[in-house]
């Protein structure tokens, strides 16, 4: 360990453009990486919002709503729909309301409409159910969410495109600066390179000390970004928390375990640090190798 | 033992460097390789570290035949082989005491066998109260003597020295010559040289060459230029 601390302040500059490189790669890539993940978690929860709500006229009978209601579950296109009385959107109008007891004295259950919830299985089919709904008697007004998952879904799919363009440009600019400041390391140590190879030193203990400080590089700035990144995080919590108010839970869900992205959780978090981490000491590691391939026969 | 048979070593751009040049050096032999500028003597050094390889011809040394293209034992090669060069090569950065345990280190010598053998050699070459001070630090005798403290050090038997004489002023040209003589007997020296006065005054073997051609093998000889 020593005489890596050694090569990197005898070598200061190509140290520490070294690390800047890895520092801003790596700071990079985890932001990508944790937006990309919440901007799933927020589609995750829009999609598990009720993406139709059929409101219905005053004076529509619970039974022909839920005659409405077998006719959908029948169709098929449907996973559940849950029927809001006006007793119980009486409760839910009363739970909202409670700081404001004026608004309370002003509404009775008789003025409120039943409603269903409605989940589809396919977003697809959103388009159809609002139109079956549409054509029932005693529908007052419909309202689906396509637009907004669709959005959702326009907005993710852009950003990962371009985070995808941004990653590999970013990947393939650090790789090639790691290999040059490698080779610049390499010709400053020709002579010990050479004289090692005479004495008969194996291709392995010439390219160790180098493989070491890769390995030490890759771990020291994936360690120091996310410690960098964690700090902004809880730095900006409140702000970020005002902007999701009402939203509790974002998950995503990685090789089918669900994982909380909001509020942050130590599950994430050692995920992010295991993926800054392991990111971090593959570029540092793969970019030496080449170099040295490359410059060392 | 070292054994080249018929070796001619021929450059990509066509010169000459070595013509169908036989000879065998016993184990433990002291030989000389005299000869002008171009001779061929850094040649022969090389293809006995197998840093060159033959054109035509054969090089052994002790089991290793060098001639294969496929050589696949270069590493095991030359760690039984010590080397001093003329410009020291004696790494800046590193201590003396380091200089020197480097040809043990590669090895995966343990550290204390390292320092009990870095200890014997530095007492040898007379550098013992320097192990610690830096090659800057040093005049242009003592690093050449931490070159061969280095080359000597560990179970290198076979020492090749490349005018290690060269940048050196009289006296201590002497002071490199006694650590050599004081080896004699127990490893294969063979030193290429300029300075006919080590050669003619010390009567070891001399392999006299010139224009890449061996033109005399005197057993206990001197030369003259």
């Amino acid at each position: 360990m020593n005489s890596i601390f050694t090569t990197i302040r005898r070598a200061p500059y190509q140290s520490l453009a070294t690390f800047l490189s890895l520092v801003l790669t790596l700071f990079l890539s985890l932001s990508i990486f944790f937006l990309l993940s919440f901007l799933y978690g927020l589609l995750g929860y829009v999609e598990s919002r009720p993406q139709v709500t059929v409101y219905f006229q005053t004076q529509t009978s619970e039974s022909d709503i839920l005659k409405i209601k077998d006719n959908l579950i029948s169709s098929g296109k449907i996973l559940s729909a849950k029927y809001i009385s006006k007793d119980d959107a009486f409760k839910i109008y009363k739970d909202l309301n409670k700081d404001n007891p004026l608004l309370l004295e002003m509404i009775t259950p008789d003025i409120l409409p039943a409603s269903l919830e409605i989940f589809a299985t396919k977003p697809s089919f959103l388009p159809q159910i609002a139109d079956f709904l549409n054509k029932q008697p005693g529908v007052d007004e419909v309202n689906f969410q396509k637009l907004i998952i669709d959005k959702l879904l326009a907005l993710t799919s852009i950003l990962r495109k371009v985070s995808l363009g941004f990653f590999t440009y970013l990947l393939i600019s650090t790789i090639f600066i790691l290999i040059t400041i490698t080779h610049f390391k390499i010709a400053l140590k020709k002579d010990e390179i050479e004289l090692l190879q005479l004495l008969g030193a194996s291709r392995g203990y010439v390219r160790k000390p180098y493989l070491k400080e890769a390995l030490l590089f890759g771990f020291a700035s994936a360690t120091i970004v996310y410690a960098v990144f964690i700090s902004l995080f809880f730095l900006t919590r409140q702000f970020t928390e005002s902007y999701l108010t009402g939203i509790n839970n974002l998950q995503i869900e990685i090789a089918s375990l669900k994982i909380t992205v909001w509020p942050l959780g130590l599950e994430f978090a050692l995920i992010l640090y295991a993926i800054t981490l392991l990111f971090g000491i593959i570029i540092s590691l793969f970019s030496t190798s080449i170099a040295l391939r490359k410059y060392i026969q | 033992m070292i054994t080249f048979e018929n070796v001619t070593k021929i450059f990509p751009l066509g010169n000459t460097a070595l013509n169908e040049i036989s000879f065998e050096i016993e184990e433990n032999e002291f030989v000389f390789l005299v000869g002008p500028s171009g001779a061929g003597k850094t040649s022969i050094l090389k293809l006995i570290m197998r840093n060159l390889i033959p054109s035509s011809g054969s090089v052994m040394v002790d089991t290793f035949d060098l001639s294969t293209k496929k050589f696949k034992e270069t590493e095991k090669l030359r760690r039984s082989i010590g080397v001093v060069f003329q410009d020291f090569k004696i790494l800046p950065e590193k201590n003396i005491f380091e200089n020197i345990a480097i040809g043990m280190e590669i090895i995966g010598a343990s550290k204390k066998l390292i320092e009990e053998k870095v200890q014997d050699v530095l007492h040898l070459v007379g550098l013992k109260e320097k192990a610690f001070v830096f090659p800057i630090q040093l005049s242009a005798g003592e690093l050449q003597r931490v070159a061969i403290a280095r080359a000597v050090c560990g179970d290198r038997h076979i020492i090749l020295a490349d005018e290690p004489t060269g940048n050196l002023d009289p006296k201590t040209t002497w002071d490199i010559i006694k650590i050599f003589k004081k080896l004699e007997g127990k490893k294969t020296f063979v030193i290429a040289t300029h300075n006919t006065d080590i050669v003619n005054s010390l009567k070891k073997r001399v392999l006299i060459l010139k224009d890449g051609r061996l033109i005399k093998d005197v057993r206990k000889g001197g030369y003259e230029i």
